[in-house]
């Protein structure tokens, strides 16, 4: 008991932080509540570093302690300091700002439930723990849009997590077992399996913004605040994304799983990046990216269990895409959610120029960039678990991706015919922090992926 | 020993890091840094080029001055360079073209900055595209290559440049993932999991189905990075569009990438597939050269013209490649690979020549149709008189450039597919149109409108000077390029 608290020590650091802000809060303390929250994270993110290299289960097998939990909380607690940040510049000063706070720190926790889940019950309560914060950060700004996309993610969170569950009562009625680690049993029952992971599909696809599950998303990251769909767009999808490894790591390959997760996958990138090749809106532009991205994810969980590879692509991928994902977000944040918005701002602003073009070409996966090294991993792991005909697609989709991510860099060195707009771009010192540090680590990624690389194996 | 290889390749981007810590330096003193940049690179690739590509211990595998760094080690990546006969002459090539590049780019005034970065980005990409040794470093070098292009065409391009650079960007990217999918079989498919090309080279990792699909990718790749019909529908578009500058560096040295990566990946790391599927090269290198020179004849946009005959030419180094990876003895072998990157030497400073010329007339007529001009060699005779020796080196008048390269390659061609000779007819077709640009241009009745066209200034022949002097030279001595490029082709075995 003792053991599994200590092996737990980060994920209840985080909870206390949880709470901690709620009380500053409360308290009217919205400041107060703020650093608590970054000091707690980063509290958090120090305590995982001894855990390197652990490979154990707490709470009779329920939890993972592993490479992928572990790397799951050094990637997403600075992911969400870095969120918070952006919080902070955009809600700072609003009535609820600190209860923002302690949901975005509440879904983290989620995030962090899913990527360790060795237990179909963790990862129920991962999804709805996610889910209930993920609505009232949405409807926060409560304007007319900011509330429908609300709406209509929770009905659909409501209406996947149910088929959810339905499905994973087949794998206990297989099983007899909610752990994971039983799933093996099901090795003579394929289609009970398959129905199964299915289900969970559904779910955590749902989570992770996954065709055909990604409705809710454009809508959601358009209502919501910028900086809200960008922690949205990264923190709850990379923990979903590791909540699918962890279950594909006991699942039999009778079930066809990853035939499955290759359909899903080809679906994802293609879709993703054609629905993005028609948006005018800068901000439903990088959710359909985000869709697409998640279908790249894909190659690293299809790999699971058949190339060595694959946790490290996935971890790697991670890292990289959460900051050039929050980079670009921040980027938005300070010039404007419009293409339109976007005109001869890499004129008059260099550094922002430099550092929307990076984040866009390393989104787009061209070297030496992070998002290069994340995807060439992928690639080869995909490609070692006999998915090559899979890679050609991606690849094939990664064309289309420049020309989508092209559409924003082009404006940005075009004359502008108002120049009025460049007044509202005020720079804001923790949204410029904020792309800066993701500006520092999509290039470091790149370079120096051999750090990554060679503290996860 | 001096890591002389990697000071020559870093050496333009630190330029690059000095003019963006300058941010408010004066465009004279940015583009200063810039040629002194270039210059000391030049200075780098002529000293590789004397220590030779002699392998003194012979534990670079065919390569000479091998320097390497760990980068990746855990998926067995490394910081590797080196050079052989093979690229030597490409990065001598480079550092040329690029001093002269931004010796004549000099007059720039928009956005000095940021032109003078990207030009020493793209050189150092280009350098080490040719010296990587490690699949990834040289796909990391080949890319940046790209998005460098891109903006410099999207930015000091011509009228239509947003959609050219656009295109130009898809297309080539387009053109390069393949290479990554290949990249990835031959890390996958071999004994130890490592990205180092000597060890591709000297064992190649794949064989039968896999190697022929391998090489059906990369050869995706170089055929659009050539260009060889019907995959050279971006180079016009980009040409036409892009600066002078950029159409000379883009003809000059970028699309030596693609036959360089032919005999680099292609042929040495696939050489069985390579041998199997040489007829079907050798007929689209035949298409591609007599293509090119058909379009070339019906083009009335002078800059065009030259872009076409560039397919041209690249479908001789294609053709020589293809013997190459055909024939069976190593004597033919030498001898098509020699005149294969001979051409590829001759035609970066040929077409590089031709392109400043054409860039020089564009600015001072702001027109490129050749029907607008006439009677130019009375005007402006050093301007004309230079067009007219580059125009006959590209024809492949004997004593200048391209005729030891080309008939080199004719030369083994006869000797291992006789009926291929027929791309000799390329020749008389260029000879054809490079003669009616000629007449139409610097010849006839003189048109009133140019009579005040100033010659050529300093700058300009600083800028052609060196370019003419090395297309006579290669032409009647082409043997002090031909020896070192000898040492290794004869040494090929496969």
């Amino acid at each position: 008991m003792a053991n599994d608290l200590a092996l737990m020590l980060p994920e209840i650091i985080v909870l206390l932080t949880a709470i901690a802000a709620l009380v500053a809060e409360m308290l009217r303390q919205p400041r107060v509540a703020f650093f608590v929250s970054i000091t707690g994270l980063a509290v958090a993110t120090m305590l995982t570093l001894p855990l390197l290299g652990e490979q154990a289960t707490a709470f009779s097998d329920t939890f993972r302690i592993d490479t992928l939990s572990i790397w799951a909380k050094l990637i997403l607690l600075p992911a969400t300091i870095l969120s918070l940040l952006l919080v902070r510049a955009e809600l700072g000063g609003s009535a609820r700002e600190g209860t923002a706070y302690v949901l975005i720190i509440m879904i983290t926790l989620a995030s962090l439930i899913m990527a360790g889940a060795g237990d179909t019950m963790l990862l129920v309560l991962g999804i709805l723990l996610a889910g209930l914060g993920s609505f009232a950060l949405v409807a926060y700004p409560r304007t007319d849009a900011a509330t429908e996309a609300a709406m209509k993610y929770f009905v659909f969170a409501s209406v996947t997590a149910g088929v959810m569950i339905f499905g994973l009562t087949y794998w206990f009625g297989g099983t007899g077992s909610t752990l994971l680690s039983e799933l093996v049993i099901l090795e003579k029952s394929p289609a009970l399996a398959a129905i199964g992971f299915i289900a969970v599909v559904i779910g955590l696809g749902y989570k992770a913004a996954l065709v055909p599950f990604h409705f809710w998303a454009p809508d959601a990251y358009e209502g919501a605040p910028v900086s809200i769909a960008a922690y949205l767009s990264v923190i709850p999808k990379v923990g979903a994304i590791f909540a699918l490894a962890q279950v594909v790591r006991d699942l039999p390959v009778e079930s066809a799983w990853q035939w499955i997760i290759a359909a899903v996958a080809v679906l994802s990138m293609t879709y993703g990046y054609l629905a993005a090749l028609g948006q005018q809106n800068v901000v439903r532009l990088l959710a359909y990216s985000s869709v697409a991205q998640a279908g790249y994810f894909l190659l690293g969980v299809i790999a699971v269990g058949s190339s060595p590879l694959a946790f490290e692509s996935l971890i790697v991928f991670s890292a990289a895409y959460a900051a050039m994902n929050l980079g670009a977000f921040a980027i938005v944040m300070q010039v404007g959610r419009t293409l339109e918005a976007f005109k001869n701002t890499g004129r008059q602003f260099p550094m922002i120029g430099v550092a929307m073009v990076v984040f866009l070409i390393s989104l787009a996966g061209i070297p030496p960039l992070a998002g290069f090294v994340g995807k060439f991993l992928l690639f080869g792991a995909a490609m070692e678990a006999g998915f090559t005909w899979l890679v050609v697609i991606a690849i094939i989709n990664s064309v289309l991706s420049l020309a989508v991510y092209l559409r924003i860099v082009v404006p940005m060195y075009q004359p502008s015919e108002n120049e009025v707009i460049t007044t509202d771009t005020v720079t804001i010192p923790l949204v410029r922090q904020v792309w800066f540090a993701g500006l520092l680590l999509t290039v470091l990624i790149g370079l120096a992926a051999q750090f990554l690389l060679g503290s996860i194996s | 020993m001096l890591p002389i290889v990697s000071l020559t390749l870093f050496l333009p981007l630190l330029g690059a890091i000095v003019i963006m810590c300058h941010r408010n330096a004066a465009a004279e003193k940015v583009h200063k840094i810039g040629i002194i940049t270039s210059a000391l690179t030049l200075l780098g690739a002529i000293w590789m080029w004397v220590r030779g590509v002699a392998d003194p211990d012979m534990a670079g595998k065919g390569f000479a001055q091998v320097e390497q760094i760990d980068w990746m080690p855990s998926i067995g990546a490394a910081y590797r360079v080196g050079v052989d006969g093979i690229s030597l002459p490409l990065v001598l090539l480079t550092a040329l073209l690029f001093l002269l590049t931004l010796i004549y780019s000099s007059k720039v005034r928009k956005q000095p900055q940021a032109f003078v970065v990207l030009m020493l980005i793209l050189e150092t990409a280009a350098i080490g595209t040719f010296t990587a040794l490690d699949a990834i470093l040289f796909y990391v070098f080949f890319e940046v290559s790209l998005v460098s292009m891109y903006f410099m065409i999207a930015g000091w391009g011509h009228e239509d440049r947003q959609r050219a650079a656009q295109m130009f960007f898809i297309y080539t990217l387009l053109g390069s993932l393949p290479l990554l999918l290949a990249i990835l079989g031959l890390y996958l498919g071999g004994e130890t999991h490592t990205f180092d090309m000597r060890v591709w080279i000297e064992n190649p990792p794949l064989e039968g189905g896999a190697a022929m699909l391998a090489l059906i990718a990369m050869l995706f790749t170089f055929a659009v990075k050539t260009p060889v019909f019907p995959f050279h529908t971006w180079l016009p578009a980009a040409h036409v569009q892009a600066p002078a500058a950029g159409s000379v560096i883009l003809a000059g040295v970028m699309l030596k990438f693609g036959t360089y990566g032919l005999i680099r990946f292609a042929l040495q790391m696939t050489p069985e597939a390579f041998r199997e599927a040489g007829v079907v090269v050798l007929i689209f290198g035949v298409v591609a050269a007599l293509y090119g020179a058909f379009a070339a004849l019906a083009q009335t946009d002078l800059k065009r013209l030259i872009a076409y005959t560039s397919v041209n030419h690249m479908g001789y180094v294609i053709v020589g490649v293809a013997i190459a990876a055909l024939t069976l003895d190593p004597e033919i072998r030498a001898i098509a690979l020699d005149g294969s990157v001979l051409q590829m030497v001759s035609h970066g400073l040929v077409t590089g020549a031709l392109f400043f010329l054409v860039g020089m007339l564009q600015d001072r007529a702001q027109t490129r149709e050749m029907d607008q001009f006439g009677g130019l060699l009375k005007t402006v005779p050093l301007l004309g008189w230079s067009f007219v020796l580059a125009a006959f080196a590209s024809l492949g008048l004997p004593g200048l450039a391209h005729f030891p390269a080309e008939f080199q390659i004719f030369l083994a061609t006869l000797r291992e597919e006789p009926w291929a000779v027929i791309v000799i007819l390329g020749i008389v077709i260029t000879a054809g149109l490079y003669l009616k640009a000629i007449s139409q241009v610097f010849l006839g009745a003189s048109n009133e409108k140019w009579k005040t066209m100033p010659d050529l200034d300093r700058r300009e022949l600083l800028t052609l000077g060196p370019l003419l002097f090395f297309i006579i030279v290669l032409g009647i001595a082409p043997s002090w390029v031909l020896d070192v490029v000898h040492q290794t082709t004869i040494a090929l075995a496969f």
